[in-house]
């Protein structure tokens, strides 16, 4: 049997464009503009979905993002699917799948639809008084909470499309492109203003655009063809931005929103290659107006979630937008007067209706008599008390509601139909004014919360501010703009508008019925399937506070965040605790309006633009002779350059080796570099190391330590005297950033009256450190013209030198306890010199060493690594390096720290080596040292710091921190590892060449 | 004799978009506050410094930017010679400024690369990946800014009408460069 549901042409739709999708397996057929509910409904499908709890089975509602039920997975299976997706929303295009969600094995059989005959046992709340025995069954019952869990599926390879940020400052952002938004649109623009105006929808106008009735007329047009005048004026309005499927996702702090835009979704697959998929608008308005318009309210009663029945309006835009009938014999039940305008829409139409029936008793309305003259029945003062038909609607039972609205009376009368439209009034869509700090007040009359205090320079206008009426919208808004935008006048200051629409309504949160309430089903939130009768359990139960209630119940949890459902939450628990509504306000409304994609968010921070990545001016070497890479910081560090399928461990070996038997290389240009200039040079540096610098010579170097003002070491490094009054000041690597800022805080709050300037050059100059007894001869070579012998160059002195026609500065410093030199130069000169280096070092054995060879050479002198053997907790007396602090100095950062009875204490962590028992035992890093095993509880005296095996000393060497380790010399400690337990101990932290003979060597 | 390896060889080339890497260019941090430094400064380069925050001034052969209160890179408006680094401006500057204690001169012709971007379309990619609002800055001339771009720390000067410079740390270049263009590759 196949219905005919496609009725008079629709300008929103192409019919010339035929596209073909597939639903649950099935190839249908839709047109160009249809969206995924619009094509499913033309080809008579009701039934997309299961719900969560009950499994009952659901069909479209809605016709916008609000949609609670028909929410589908796309391209299941493969690297596009996307759960949860809005078939009231996603457009169809050529190749689209998507199959129902939360059912198995179809959504015509569904074995979960036994929850249904179960539901008894799971009323809200059940898991709070349920799984809790055997305890041991805990993990048996969370493996069956889990596959039932959520709705969709996630994706499980890595997402194809490109995703992108896009940054917008403007004078005027305006959310919604109803009437109001647009009349707004237009007003600013044309007074000047960068306007940006935004849509969730692929047309603009809202409901209004396809407004085709006599009964809404401006200046004596239909206002539908009213508004498409203007759109098409704003269209060519060069400083406004028209941005449509772009849905705002959250409204911030000062007037800082975020919106997503759609571009590809509504193409075909194979048109989306090398197209940003989404972008994530980050808005910076000056003006924020809200026009978000209002969303349909749905009514409380008995079974009022079965497929085909949906919002009255949902049923007037299919029919008036997508040209597509519902069902074929519709009834629409109403507290107020919106049903009656679909129905005479579906009337124009030809479609049929069948009986409207209206809460309300006698009421004078020109859009109730227009039906009524089209002999369709309409039952006034009457309530729907039940529903039948399981996969599709097909009966209602209507009974009398008494005087006050409280009961039902009278008999039952059922009337047949395949549609039913359910109309409770409209809910002004306040959630982003709410989310930027609005604070709402409550209407009476049509039980609406709308906005009272703004707390930015913005509006809301048009439904979302209450005036629901075409008459409202017209009178109120150009006098908003005109106030907010502070302009005398607008376009839209004497339009003429024509409304026959009653306003009357008749609010009754939970319709009554002949049944108790226990034996209904009359559903609230229909995406979790919380029910009038769970709202009042709630209650019961002794939840009070509306924010309790929803979590109790998760009304309004779901990912339509009870757009729907959550006024009648609020008015029922109103009712049933004898709250006022406006004094308990609202849930809190939490960005995103509608769900985000994971892509949409990190935009282009992905695979290689994930994070930052720094790189020396060597590293295309590095990469050529196949350095494996580690991070440091933001920078990627050559680690270790293995030969002939050398794992780590050999590659050290062999490099370790080789830079104290003949030469090494290496790149240390990430160290931070600061150049400090001023004849208050010295006195800033003696205030920031420990130690003494106003006697360091000029074309000296020094090793300073740095401390933080609670005492413990922060940073260390070389600084080398160039001039009078000028240095140049080394740090770690990773402490570079933090130093530099640090250091220039302190001049610029405490001490401005000092004559020093600070720029780092970290990134001018590379440095090319080259280490080893063959070092000078490679050096020699390299710069021919300097003097590098002892007298003249000593071991931390620094020239000034020239390679070929570029000037470098050379400073002798060690950090491995070789013969060694650093060449400093400028950046775009450095490759061509270290490819020098290697050349003229081929002879000695030049070998290219990365961080963890250095590591393990330094640690061979017992040279500490700022981070690796310091954590922010030892000062430098608890590191052995009491010589490095000043006794004379007046003060430096940290120095009174140094005399707190707590870093005062002798049992403090210290620094020492440690050497194992067996020298081919290599300790690990982080290992907990101990003294004694068989004291319980053991008592931990330390770690392990830095652990290696030393090639030049043919046995494993670490440093450690131990709790009074100064005093432990020679003493045996324990390592207790996981299988077995190492014996170690306590000895001196320099390990080779203690006498620093090799320096000169 | 040795080599010169810029940080970014390639040029790109988009529709109404080009970016490239303009090198070697001579630049120079100079920092000071008293009265004497700012005359010394005129009198040796033939420039005023800009004292207004976020602009710049021109001289026929360099180029001035506000940085801060006490700080200002200057740069050369030509491109210089590879094969040597010897900045007359700096010894100049070493002379009449730091040797007579009225400021800091530092040379850091390598620290930042300087990137050029010609074409309309580069601010509608600068806000790909910057937060700055480049409204009233496009249609200011000599208008400088610091601020970031995909997280990375720039310096931005509007050069003139289609004409921005963009200054950028050399080790953070190769990733901002690739991050820029495959951005401009969607404009």
């Amino acid at each position: 049997m196949s219905k005919n549901l496609r009725v008079k042409t629709s300008k929103f739709v192409d019919e010339t464009y035929r596209v073909s999708f597939k639903f649950n397996g099935s190839r249908y057929y839709g047109y160009k503009g249809d969206t995924l509910a619009s094509a499913l409904l033309a080809n008579d499908i009701h039934l997309v979905g299961r719900s969560f709890k009950y499994h009952r089975p659901r069909g479209i509602m809605t016709s916008g993002s609000e949609e609670p039920n028909a929410i589908v997975q796309l391209h299941n299976n493969s690297d596009r699917t996307e759960p949860n997706v809005r078939a009231t929303e996603i457009e169809i295009y050529e190749g689209l799948e998507a199959s129902s969600q939360n059912c198995w094995p179809s959504v015509n059989f569904d074995i979960g639809g036994i929850n249904n005959l179960l539901s008894p046992l799971l009323p809200a709340g059940f898991y709070y008084k349920t799984f809790m025995w055997p305890a041991s069954f805990w993990e048996k019952y969370e493996y069956f909470i889990r596959k039932s869990a959520g709705l969709g599926k996630s994706p499980t390879t890595p997402d194809p499309d490109i995703y992108e940020h896009e940054y917008i400052h403007c004078d005027v952002l305006i959310v919604g492109a109803g009437i109001s938004g647009i009349m707004a649109a237009k007003t600013a623009a044309k007074n000047g203003l960068k306007t940006l105006l935004v849509d969730e929808k692929p047309n603009l106008g809202g409901s209004t655009v396809y407004q085709n009735s006599e009964h809404f007329k401006i200046n004596n047009q239909n206002s539908g063809s009213w508004l498409e005048k203007e759109i098409n004026e704003i269209k060519k309005i060069d400083n406004l931005d028209i941005r449509i499927r772009t849905s705002v996702a959250a409204f911030h702090g000062y007037n800082f929103l975020l919106a997503r835009e759609n571009l590809t979704d509504h193409l075909p697959i194979e048109q989306r290659k090398n197209k940003t998929r989404q972008k994530l608008l980050k808005i910076r308005a000056k003006k924020v107006i809200t026009a978000s318009g209002s969303l349909e309210r749905p009514l409380i009663f008995d079974n009022n979630d079965r497929p085909g029945i949906l919002l009255s309006s949902a049923i007037k835009r299919y029919a008036d937008l997508f040209g597509v009938a519902c069902g074929e014999k519709n009834i629409f039940l109403t507290n107020n007067d919106s049903a009656y305008e679909s129905a005479i829409s579906l009337i124009q139409k030809g479609i049929k209706v069948e009986a409207i029936v209206d809460n309300r008793e006698e009421i004078e309305s020109k859009l109730l008599y227009e039906v009524e003259k089209n002999n369709i029945k309409v039952f006034k003062g009457f309530t729907i008390v039940n529903t039948n038909g399981y996969k599709k609607i097909n009966k209602v039972s209507l009974m009398k509601l008494s005087k006050d609205g409280q009961k039902v009376i009278g008999s039952k009368i059922n009337l047949s139909c395949d549609c039913l439209g359910v109309s409770g009034g409209w809910t002004p869509a306040v959630h982003l004014f709410t989310q930027s700090g609005g604070k709402l007040k409550f209407r009476e009359e049509d039980q609406v919360f709308i906005p009272n205090k703004y707390s930015s320079e913005q509006i809301s206008i048009g439904a979302c501010n209450g005036d629901l009426t075409l008459e409202d919208i017209i009178e109120n808004t150009p006098k908003y703009l005109k106030e907010f935008l502070n302009i005398k006048k607008t376009d839209y200051d004497n339009v003429e508008v024509f409304s026959s629409e009653n306003k009357s309504k008749r609010n009754i949160w939970l319709l009554p019925s002949d049944k108790i309430l226990g034996k209904t089903k009359s559903f609230v939130d229909y995406q979790n399937d919380a029910t009038a009768k769970d709202i009042k359990l709630a209650l019961r139960e002794g939840f009070r506070s509306i924010e309790h209630v929803k979590r109790y119940t998760t009304t309004g949890m779901g990912t339509d965040q009870g757009k729907l459902g959550n006024m009648h939450a609020l008015g029922i628990i109103s009712e049933t605790a004898g709250t006022k509504m406006g004094e308990h306000g609202t849930t809190t409304f939490r960005p995103p309006y509608t769900p985000l994609t994971f892509g949409t968010i990190v935009g282009r921070n992905v695979g290689e633009y994930f994070d930052v990545f720094r790189k020396t001016p060597m590293h295309e070497w590095h990469l050529k002779n196949k350095a494996e890479f580690e991070n440091v910081g933001q920078w990627k560090r050559a680690w270790y350059y293995p030969k002939n399928n050398e794992n780590m461990f050999e590659a050290v070996q062999r490099e370790s080796k080789a830079a104290r038997e003949s030469a090494g290389i290496l790149d240390a240009s990430t160290l931070g570099k600061i150049d400090i200039q001023g004849t208050d040079a010295s006195e800033f540096l003696n205030r920031v190391y420990t130690n003494a610098w106003s006697k360091l010579a000029v074309g000296k170097c020094r090793y300073g330590l740095m401390l933080n003002e609670d005492g413990m070491v922060y940073d260390d490094g070389v600084t080398t005297r160039l001039g009078e009054n000028h240095y140049i000041m080394t740090t770690t690597t990773g402490g570079a950033a933090n130093v530099l800022g640090k250091l220039e805080d302190y001049l610029q709050t405490e001490w401005p009256e000092l004559d020093v300037y600070l720029t780092s050059v970290t990134d001018h100059f590379a440095t090319i450190s080259v280490c080893g007894p063959n070092s000078k001869k490679i050096i020699s070579n390299v710069i021919p013209d300097l003097d590098l012998s002892d007298e003249n160059f000593p071991h931390m002195s620094f020239k000034n030198a020239k390679i070929g026609k570029i000037n470098c500065r050379v400073m002798r410093i060690s950090f491995t306890g070789e013969h060694s030199y650093e060449i400093n130069i400028q950046a775009n000169y450095a490759n061509s010199v270290w490819e020098k280096c290697m050349e003229v070092g081929k002879d000695f054995n030049i070998t290219p060493y990365g961080t963890e060879t250095m590591h393990l050479l330094r640690a061979e002198k017992g040279f500490i690594i700022v981070g690796q053997d310091t954590d922010a907790t030892m000062t430098p007396i608890d590191l052995q390096m009491d010589w490095i602090v000043s006794k004379k100095k007046y003060d430096f950062i940290g120095k009174r720290s140094l005399y707190r009875s707590d870093t005062i204490k002798d049992d403090r962590k210290q620094l020492v080596g440690l050497l194992t028992d067996n020298p081919n035992e290599i300790l690990e890093e982080g290992a907990q040292i101990v003294a004694d095993v068989n004291k319980s509880p053991i008592e931990m005296l330390g770690h392990v710091t830095s652990s290696y095996y030393s090639p030049n000393l043919k046995k494993s060497i670490a440093l450690g921190v131990v709790r009074g380790g100064k005093n432990m010399m020679g003493k045996k400690l324990i390592i207790p590892m996981e299988n077995k337990t190492i014996n170690v101990t306590v000895a001196d932290p320099v390990f080779l060449d203690k006498e620093n003979k090799r320096l000169n060597a | 004799m040795l080599n010169y390896n810029q940080s970014l060889p390639e040029k790109k080339l988009f529709q109404d978009l080009q970016i490239s890497e303009i090198t070697p260019i001579m630049k120079l941090i100079i920092r000071g506050k008293k009265r004497e430094f700012f005359s010394a400064i005129g009198k040796s380069l033939n420039i005023l410094l800009p004292v207004e925050s976020n602009t710049s001034t021109q001289s026929q052969k360099l180029s001035a930017l506000w940085l801060s209160p006490d700080e200002w890179m200057i740069f050369s408006n030509e491109t210089s010679d590879k094969n040597s680094n010897y900045n007359e401006t700096e010894e100049l500057l070493i002379k009449n400024i730091s040797s007579v204690n009225l400021g800091a001169v530092t040379d850091v012709t390598d620290q930042f690369v300087m990137i050029n971007l010609k074409g309309d379309k580069a601010y509608k990619l600068f806000q790909t990946g910057s937060p700055f609002n480049f409204n009233d800055f496009q249609n200011k001339k000599g208008a400088v800014t610091q601020t970031i771009i995909a997280k990375v720390d720039v310096i931005i000067h509007n050069q003139d009408k289609n004409d921005v410079n963009l200054f950028v740390r050399r080790s953070f270049s190769e990733h901002l460069f690739s991050w820029m263009t495959d951005a401009a590759s969607r404009l």
